[in-house]
């Protein structure tokens, strides 16, 4: 069942909802375009110049991206000569990669409106995927001790998120029908042996289309955000 | 460190953003913090200088410990610098708690103190200069408020010890279990680590080894019955345990298969006699013999996904240590097939000496392709080992032992022999593939073990 924006903002929301800018780009994305906006909002929020936290649900080219910590190690190629451009960026977690038929949401949100809880927000952002796969039918599971979320005890989601003065940005990853094997080229979240998939080896022809509309409303009702997005609906 | 979630007990400090005399705006990121897959930017809540980073990037702090020192006037640097080397009491003041020079207080403080159930152990800077010596300071009065871990307080009045005599070595004179102990004239254990460089077939004749790394290890003697927990009490895993439960766990998953092989090794043991006077040691030496083995059996080095076999570039062997405070950690032999043995004994003295001290890249124990298990220290004739996730065969080694051998022609001999035994991931590694393996490693050990040094 999928959600008629242009109601949702018209009609305004409870009281208790915040009202979220909503970016959801037509074309594949430039990870460094992507990197820049959050940036830039992430500098907005904290000079308080604006109020309103921003979403953007996008899919991106073939790259990879390492945490701020990461260890080069997890690459299985010469990180002079990457298949793909690789980016080292300012968010938690080790190397993971980004490829069209994956559903990218990055969130630029105060925290402060929230729970100062850095934890507290990465169980959201799993709790999140969960939601999308149960209106999928699918039951998605978590792992203790390890950020991302499981099908069947594969990995179809990363999360790695970066912060300043509580205000967030990066977000999550999750593989609805992407090609699989630029994984082989990394170890996906440093995590060895760890098997990854993607939501159409369990539905079969499922799309980002298809998903998109599910995340945002998912998204909306877990951090309770009422969407501003005019321009694409 | 700050707390950057309620249930956060320690971070890890990714990055100083600042270098120690550099001026810091209010508001400005002073380092970066990671717990778990999230970053958080450390700003600073003042203008001033940061005057010393007491925490070095890469270590791990419990939450609410001083990582380093900010002060407002320029001046002001040198003073806490000067001021750091002599431990100081007003460590209420949080500009300027007891402090070391950054320098050498860096590498005192990383002590090999397990990661989160004791990670208040993780030495402030007064902890590392007291630690220097215990000895000297026997008997410290603490007057006013006591700062105690709940296992102190615990131990204390177990073995009847008045925490007002104990002197505390944890962050800001916190008072520890081993200070308990200590104060009660116990002695404190020192790290052991049960498998790595102890010849496996010399047990009995040469019970200790002269390398650096020797140290670290107390003859098998002390070992009986190590605990982590007194009886009655439930002792919650650390990180290390529960990451290696993880993998246990994992390794389930995985359609294994055991093989195994009784080596004959008089010529590798009159082998390693030669040259053990070189500082070769025995994990260097059969971590080579597999290495060389490996190379010509790419299969046995290999490990799967789903839907592939993967191959990897290299031939690392890892070694399985365990560590004092629980858990194990296996780092690497890189490339063990073509580095020569002496560089592999340095090596392997060098990823002891800092497995101990926690000071491991990840790069050093999880790039292992092939896993190596030695308890013949302990005398075992046989064992089985569990496979690591993410790869295709770990070879437990047992201890050699003089048997008598009935040779082809009818002759009866007494040989030196040693069981090993593979355990592989039947989807890429099938029987035969770990026989000849075992086979060709068995030739090289029995019959070319000078092969070893070339």
């Amino acid at each position: 069942m999928l959600i008629d924006f242009e109601k949702v903002v018209s009609i305004g929301a409870s009281a208790s909802s915040r009202r979220a800018f909503l970016f959801e780009p037509k074309d594949l994305v430039h990870f460094e375009t992507a990197w820049e906006w959050q940036r830039e909002w992430q500098k907005y929020l904290l000079e308080e110049a604006i109020a309103s936290p921003a979403v953007w649900l996008l899919q991106h080219q073939n790259c990879y991206t390492l945490g701020r910590g990461a260890s080069e190690l997890n690459l299985l190629f010469n990180s002079k000569e990457p298949p793909h451009d690789l980016y080292r960026i300012d968010r938690g977690g080790e190397v993971t990669y980004h490829l069209p038929g994956q559903l990218v949401v990055y969130l630029v949100l105060d925290l402060r409106n929230y729970q100062l809880d850095l934890d507290w927000y990465l169980r959201q952002l799993e709790q999140v995927l969960i939601d999308v796969l149960e209106a999928l039918g699918l039951q998605g599971e978590q792992i203790p001790g390890l950020t991302g979320l499981w099908l069947d005890g594969r990995k179809v989601a990363a999360i790695g998120i970066g912060c300043r003065r509580w205000v967030t940005q990066h977000g999550l990853a999750l593989n609805v029908n992407c090609e699989l094997k630029g994984f082989d080229q990394i170890i996906p979240c440093g995590l060895r042996g760890e098997r990854i998939a993607c939501l159409n080896q369990w539905i079969q022809g499922l799309t980002v289309d298809d998903v998109q509309p599910i995340m945002r409303k998912c998204l909306g009702n877990r951090f309770n955000l009422e969407w501003i997005s005019e321009d694409f609906h | 460190m700050p707390a950057l979630s309620s249930t956060m007990t320690e971070g890890k400090i990714v990055e100083w953003l600042k270098q120690p005399g550099e001026k810091v705006g209010r508001g400005e990121s002073v380092l970066v913090v990671e717990s778990d897959k999230a970053d958080m930017d450390v700003e600073s809540f003042q203008d001033g200088y940061l005057a010393a980073v007491l925490m070095p990037a890469g270590s791990i702090a419990p939450v609410g410990e001083t990582i380093g020192l900010i002060v407002e006037k320029e001046e002001e640097i040198a003073e806490v610098q000067a001021k750091a080397p002599a431990p100081r009491d007003d460590s209420d003041r949080p500009s300027s708690p007891p402090s070391s020079s950054a320098e050498p207080s860096v590498k005192q403080e990383v002590k090999p103190e397990p990661q989160r159930n004791k990670s208040s152990e993780v030495a402030a800077p007064v902890a590392a200069k007291t630690n220097l010596t215990p000895q000297a300071a026997p008997r410290v009065v603490n007057d006013g408020r006591i700062v105690a871990t709940p296992r102190a307080k615990k131990l204390a009045s177990q073995i009847g010890v008045d925490l007002k005599t104990v002197l505390g070595t944890g962050p800001h004179g916190r008072i520890q279990a081993e200070d308990v102990q200590r104060a009660n004239g116990q002695p404190i254990t020192v790290p052991w680590i049960a498998e790595g460089d102890t010849p496996s077939s010399l047990i009995s004749s040469r019970p200790s080894i002269d390398t650096p790394a020797s140290k670290a290890f107390s003859s098998p003697k002390d070992l009986t019955g190590k605990s982590f927990g007194s009886p009655g009490e439930t002792v919650p895993f650390n990180t290390l345990q529960q990451a290696v439960n993880r993998n246990m766990e994992a390794s389930l998953a995985v359609p294994c298969f055991h093989v195994g092989y009784t080596i004959s090794t008089d010529k590798f043991d009159n082998f390693y006699k030669q040259v053990k006077p070189n500082g070769v040691t025995m994990t260097a030496l059969l971590a080579k013999a597999v290495g060389l083995t490996l190379a010509r059996h790419p299969q046995v080095n290999a490990a799967c996904n789903a839907d592939s076999m993967l191959y990897p570039a290299e031939v690392n062997v890892a070694v399985a240590v365990a560590m004092e405070d629980g858990g194990l950690i296996t780092p690497v032999l890189k490339n063990a097939d073509s580095t020569d043995l002496f560089s592999l004994s340095s090596q392997w003295a060098d990823l002891v000496k800092r497995s101990r001290s926690k000071q491991l890249q990840p790069d050093e124990y999880s790039t292992g392709t092939f896993t190596l298990s030695n308890l013949g220290m302990f005398g075992v004739d046989r064992f089985d080992a569990i496979l690591p996730p993410g790869t295709g065969a770990i070879l437990a080694v047992a201890a050699s032992q003089a048997n008598v051998v009935a040779s082809q022609d009818g002759s009866i001999s007494i040989k030196r022999q040693m069981q090993v035994n593979l355990t592989a991931d039947h989807r890429v590694i099938y029987g035969a593939d770990g026989a000849s393996f075992l086979k060709d490693l068995a030739n090289l050990i029995e019959t070319n073990p000078e092969n070893l040094g070339s």
